[in-house]
């Protein structure tokens, strides 16, 4: 599976669960998975840069749900956004996977690209939903030309 | 007289507690379901999780269930919770710029590149009450836009470059100046004059009637303070850390919305004798549009020196929190009944020694 670990977490972070939970199943029954440290809610402070003097700046703090397991002592990282225990789960799962090489996400590849794509068409459908907000400027001349 | 300090009440209390609970539900057929709040309330949604300097809409709507729809209460208690976990990562920057919009507005431009969406505002809705939503069918109503499904564009882009980045591009604008140290409130100590970055951080969770006031002294008071929004964006962006494992990967997190604003203010000369633009800078978590220009229009008049209120930083950085300013007015509330008998004592003692003199004057 060709994917870094942004654009795996980035699918994960928003795909279906029960996709998810099917890969973690799948890894539990093959592997020994070790919980390291329970999924548990914490904070992630948000750095950003304000555009008039391009220096950064803390906006405030997002509420994080994080999980750390092991696939075969190799140790894998999950953290999402929100109070969301079983995904932050399943995510450090896959993620030990991932970094333990295991062959079975492979089977999964088309999978994640085919979420990848749907959820890029949902972000596509909501621009497109907005854009019918879109205003069409006329001049008040070509305005009362069209009256 | 002697002071007595007297305890007790505390079954009062626990009385109390339970009567917030009575009025809370004894006229309600169904208590409220916060993710009905989190879905339906996205402003006020928005608004504690702004003031409370915490993103996460599941807890702001219940905070805004337990304070009976109090917004500072429900702020304090965001507040209070985000004391109690822990914090492990910092962000990696966060480029509004590449910003997943739902809508774009500017008043400077009709023409900005990738058009201007109004996206959902009720800036051009009839101020009326709309009595069809005390029965609405929710399920009928959503298959109805549902249906009025967009011609969908592959190819669009959902990211849009700034206004202000076209006006950078043709020297219009004061170029960036270096703005001095990475201040965090949350765990420093504020001292003045504060950095740049202290300023913002404080007003991007500032108590948003509080920041509109002051920027509606400042604007109607002061004429030249009126600005021009050359852009308002609100949408998406990623929330990335550096992976802990190997800081050269990243992880995304998800994404949280926000409410960017750049405000093109007063013409001003730089050091070259050129005339040139000013901006000014809000950003806030959710879709917080008044607090963000409010947050834009007081930045600006803290960079520019001069006599107004909202011009003095300690004038407006330490009465624009909601938890310090609700606080410290509602904490008259509490019994000062040592504090108020020592004035009393004050009293009669100057009334006593007011009278010894009066009589002695009447002696000689």
């Amino acid at each position: 599976m060709l994917m870094n670990k942004q654009q795996l977490s980035r699918i994960m972070s928003a795909c279906s669960l029960p996709l998810l939970e099917e890969i973690t199943y799948k890894i539990e029954q093959e592997q020994k998975v070790q919980v390291e440290r329970e999924p548990q809610t914490s904070l992630v402070m948000t750095k950003t840069k304000d555009s008039v003097s391009s220096q950064p700046f803390y906006l405030g703090e997002v509420l994080v749900t994080e999980c750390t397991a092991s696939v075969h002592g190799q140790f894998g990282i999950g953290i999402v956004v929100g109070r969301k225990p079983i995904r932050a789960y399943c995510m450090a799962v896959i993620d030990a996977a991932h970094n333990a090489g295991l062959p079975l996400l492979d089977q999964y590849g088309s999978q994640f690209h085919a979420e990848e794509q749907r959820i890029q068409e949902t972000h596509a459908l909501e621009y497109a939903r907005n854009a019918q907000s879109q205003v069409h400027f006329n001049t008040m001349e070509e305005y009362n030309d069209k009256r | 007289m002697g002071y007595v300090a007297v305890t007790g009440g505390q079954k009062a209390i626990e009385a109390a507690n339970r009567l917030n609970q009575w009025y809370r539900i004894k006229d309600a057929e169904h208590s409220l379901e916060t993710t009905e709040i989190a879905k339906q309330l996205r402003h006020l949604t928005d608004r504690v999780m702004s003031e409370g300097g915490l993103y996460a809409p599941e807890y702001a709507a219940l905070a805004i269930k337990q304070a009976e729809g109090d917004l500072c209460e429900a702020a304090f208690l965001m507040r209070a919770y985000r004391s109690t976990l822990e914090r492990n990562y910092e962000s990696e920057v966060i480029d509004p710029g590449q910003m997943r919009v739902i809508r774009r507005i500017s008043s400077a431009f009709k023409d900005i590149p990738g058009g201007q969406m109004l996206g959902p505002t009720m800036d051009y809705t009839h101020r009326l009450l709309n009595f069809a939503l005390e029965n609405e069918n929710a399920q009928a109503l959503k298959n109805l836009l549902k249906e009025q499904i967009p011609e969908l564009n592959a190819d669009q882009p959902l990211s849009f470059p700034k206004v202000a980045g076209l006006l950078r591009e043709q020297g219009l604008l004061f170029p960036p100046k270096s703005s001095g140290v990475l201040f965090d409130i949350t765990r420093d100590k504020l001292t003045f004059p504060a950095p740049r970055s202290a300023k913002l951080q404080i007003l991007a969770r500032g108590e948003t009637g509080a920041m509109t006031a002051l920027a509606y002294s400042s604007m109607r008071g002061h004429i030249t303070n009126h600005p021009t929004i050359g852009e308002l964006r609100v949408g998406y962006t990623e929330l990335t850390i550096a992976y802990p494992l190997d800081s050269n990967e990243s992880l995304c997190l998800g994404e949280i919305m926000l409410t960017e604003i750049e405000t093109i203010n007063a013409f001003e000369r730089d050091d070259q004798g050129d005339v040139k633009l000013r901006l000014g800078y809000g950003l806030t978590f959710g879709q917080n549009e008044t607090k963000a220009i409010a947050m834009a229009i007081l930045e600006q008049g803290l960079e520019t020196k001069g006599s107004i209120p909202s011009q003095d930083e300690e004038f407006v950085l330490l009465h624009v929190d909601s938890i310090e300013a609700n606080g410290f007015v509602s904490h008259l509330k509490l019994p000062h009944y040592i504090t108020f008998q020592s004035k009393l004592d004050v009293l009669r003692q100057t009334q006593k020694i007011a009278e010894s003199e009066k009589k002695e004057m009447r002696k000689e």
